[in-house]
C-alpha cells in the first residue's frame, strides 16, 4: 500500500493552493506548543497551504496523504451513513490537527475531513509526520494528550446527540465554532449547519430564528454574526463547557518523560 | 503466576511480542469482575489497566445531572484504561463491568513506563485506540440517525461478540441506562425481537437464536466497527 500514498491526494489537484502566504506557523496550538529543536526540524517540511470552503482533506476509508495544522480554517470531522446522511463528530481549528490516524497506526481514517470554514493552515507529507512520530518523545506525546482530548469531544458528541435539543446542541456549535475563530461571525448556511448537526434543516431554522428573535445572533446570507456570546454560552447544554474545560486542561499538563 | 492460557484470551496481551509478554507475565494481575463493578470513576485518577478475558466492560459518559449513556464497549480485544498512555491521566468516562467474567490488571506505572518503550507495545495499543474512537464515533453517528430497534440490534451484537457462548445476563434497565433511552423503549425493541424469533428474553437472561437475522436487521454501525476492529487488531503476533 506505501506505494499508493498518491492515489489519495485528498481532492487537492483541482484546487489552486498557493505556495506562499503570510502567516506563522505558531498560529496553531500545536506547533507553538512543539519544543524548539522539533518545530525547527519540521519547518523546512511543513508546507503553508489556503484551505477554501468545502476541501475534502480525507475521504473516509482512505490513507490520510499529509496531516494539517489549520491556523485560520476549521475543519469538520463527519461520519457519514450509507444513506448519505452525516453527522460531524469532532471539530478541528488551531488547536488541532486533521489526520490522527497517521501517528495512530491504522492507515485508513474513518472519517471525512472537510474544510468547513475557510481559512489557511499547515500540512506535512504522511510520510514525514509518521517519520517524526515514530521519534516518539515530546511532539508524539503531545500528539496523543490532543487526541485523548478529541476522543472526549466524539465521547460527548454522542451523549450531546442523546440527549439535548436542537437548540442547546446549535448554540454548542456555534460555540464550538467561535473559539476557533478570531472573529465573531461564522461562514455558515443553515443546510450546513443541518449537515453537522444531523439534523433536518427545518429544525435548525426554526432554532436559529428563537437566537436570533432573542438578540443572540444576526443571520443573514450564509452568515451567523454572534451578538451576544454569553447569553449563547447560558442557552447551550453543559457539553460545552465540558469539552473546553477538558481541552483546556490538556495541553497543561507536564510533558512526560 | 497467571497461565499463559488464560492471559492469550485477551487478543491485545496475545497479541504481544514473545520478549514483551514475558516481562509482562510476573506483574499482570488475575481479576474477577463481577456485574456492576465499576473499574474507573469520571474523574479519578487510574491505578490500572484492565484486560478483559471473558468479561464485558462498559465506558459510560456521566453527565453533570447523573444521566449517563455507553459511548464504548470492551471485551476480551480490548483494554480499559486508554487515557493512562494517552496522557489525560485520569479518565472522563465511567468504566463499569457489565458482562461478569475474568480479566487482567497491570499497575497504572507500569503500564505507562511500557508504553514509553515506544515499541511494538505502543503501536498496538494506538491501533486499539484507533479501533475505539471509531466505536465511539459510531455510536454518535447512531445516536442520531437510527432506530432503538436497530440500536438495540447493535448494542446486542458488539456485546455478544465479546463473549464466547450467545447468552447475555442483563436487564432491560441496564440495557436501556447503556442506550440512554427509557425503559419503554427497550421492553418494546426487545418483545420486537423475540417476537420475531431473533432472541429469546427470561428473567434477565437474554439468548442470541438466530444470529443472522439479527445482523440483517442491524443498522451499518454494527459492520462498520466491526471491520475496523478485525483490521486493526492482529490475529497473529504483532513482530
Amino acid at each position: 500500500m506505501a506505494g499508493l500514498w498518491w492515489l489519495d491526494d485528498c481532492n487537492e489537484t483541482a484546487m489552486n493552493v498557493p505556495r506562499c502566504h503570510p502567516s506563522d506557523p505558531k498560529q496553531n496550538q500545536l506547533l507553538a506548543a512543539l519544543p524548539d529543536d522539533d518545530l525547527a526540524r519540521w519547518q523546512s517540511h511543513l508546507e503553508p497551504v489556503d484551505l477554501p470552503r468545502g476541501l475534502v482533506l480525507c475521504e473516509s476509508g482512505l490513507p490520510a496523504a499529509y496531516a494539517y495544522f489549520p491556523t485560520t480554517a476549521i475543519v469538520s470531522l463527519l461520519y457519514m451513513t450509507q444513506h448519505g446522511a452525516s453527522a460531524e463528530i469532532a471539530v478541528v481549528g488551531n488547536d488541532g490537527v486533521v489526520g490522527i490516524s497517521l501517528f495512530m497506526g491504522g492507515n485508513a481514517t474513518p472519517s471525512r475531513a472537510v474544510v468547513q470554514s475557510a481559512g489557511r493552515g499547515y500540512r506535512l507529507r504522511a510520510q514525514v509526520a509518521k517519520d517524526e512520530f515514530q521519534r516518539g518523545g515530546p511532539a508524539l506525546n503531545m500528539l496523543l494528550r490532543y487526541t485523548q482530548g478529541m476522543i472526549e469531544q466524539v465521547a460527548q458528541t454522542a451523549m450531546c446527540n442523546r440527549y439535548h435539543s436542537i437548540d442547546q446542541q446549535m448554540c454548542r456549535r456555534l460555540l464550538l465554532g467561535l473559539d476557533r475563530l478570531p472573529t465573531a461571525e461564522l461562514a455558515m448556511t443553515q443546510e450546513l449547519l443541518a449537515s453537522l448537526l444531523g439534523v433536518r434543516r427545518e429544525g435548525v431554522t426554526a432554532a436559529a430564528l428563537k437566537l436570533q428573535l432573542a438578540g443572540v445572533i444576526r443571520y443573514s446570507r450564509g452568515r451567523i454574526a454572534v451578538l451576544d456570546r454569553v447569553r449563547l454560552e447560558q442557552r447551550t447544554c453543559e457539553c460545552y463547557a465540558m469539552s473546553k474545560k477538558e481541552y483546556g486542561r490538556l495541553p497543561s499538563l507536564p510533558i512526560a518523560a | 503466576m497467571p497461565i499463559l492460557s488464560e492471559l492469550t484470551k485477551n487478543q491485545l496481551l496475545a497479541a504481544l511480542p514473545n520478549n514483551e509478554l514475558q516481562r509482562w507475565l510476573p506483574q499482570l494481575e488475575p481479576v474477577d469482575l463481577p456485574l456492576g463493578q465499576v473499574l474507573y470513576e469520571s474523574g479519578s485518577n487510574l491505578r490500572h489497566v484492565y484486560f478483559p478475558t471473558s468479561a464485558i466492560v462498559s465506558l459510560l459518559y456521566v453527565m453533570e445531572n447523573g444521566a449517563s449513556a455507553e459511548i464504548a464497549v470492551v471485551g476480551y480485544e480490548g483494554i480499559v484504561g486508554i487515557s493512562l498512555f494517552m496522557g489525560g491521566e485520569s479518565t472522563p468516562s465511567r468504566a463499569v463491568v457489565q458482562s461478569a467474567g475474568q480479566g487482567f490488571r497491570l499497575k497504572a506505572q507500569l503500564m505507562k513506563d511500557e508504553f514509553n518503550r515506544a515499541g511494538p507495545v505502543m503501536h498496538l495499543l494506538l491501533r486499539y485506540t484507533q479501533a475505539l474512537i471509531t466505536q465511539m464515533s459510531q455510536t454518535a453517528v447512531c445516536n442520531r440517525h437510527h432506530s432503538l430497534d436497530q440500536q438495540l440490534c447493535r448494542w446486542l451484537l458488539l456485546s455478544l461478540d465479546r463473549l464466547h457462548h450467545d447468552e447475555l445476563v442483563m436487564t432491560q434497565e441496564l440495557i436501556a441506562n447503556m442506550l440512554g433511552v427509557r425503559r419503554e423503549g427497550v421492553t418494546e425493541a426487545a418483545h420486537h425481537l423475540q417476537e420475531a424469533g431473533l432472541i429469546r428474553y427470561a428473567r434477565g437472561h437474554i439468548t442470541l437464536l438466530d444470529r443472522a437475522r439479527l445482523e440483517k436487521r442491524v443498522c451499518e454501525c454494527y459492520a462498520v466497527v466491526k471491520k475496523k476492529y478485525d483490521r486493526l487488531l492482529p490475529d497473529e503476533k504483532a513482530i
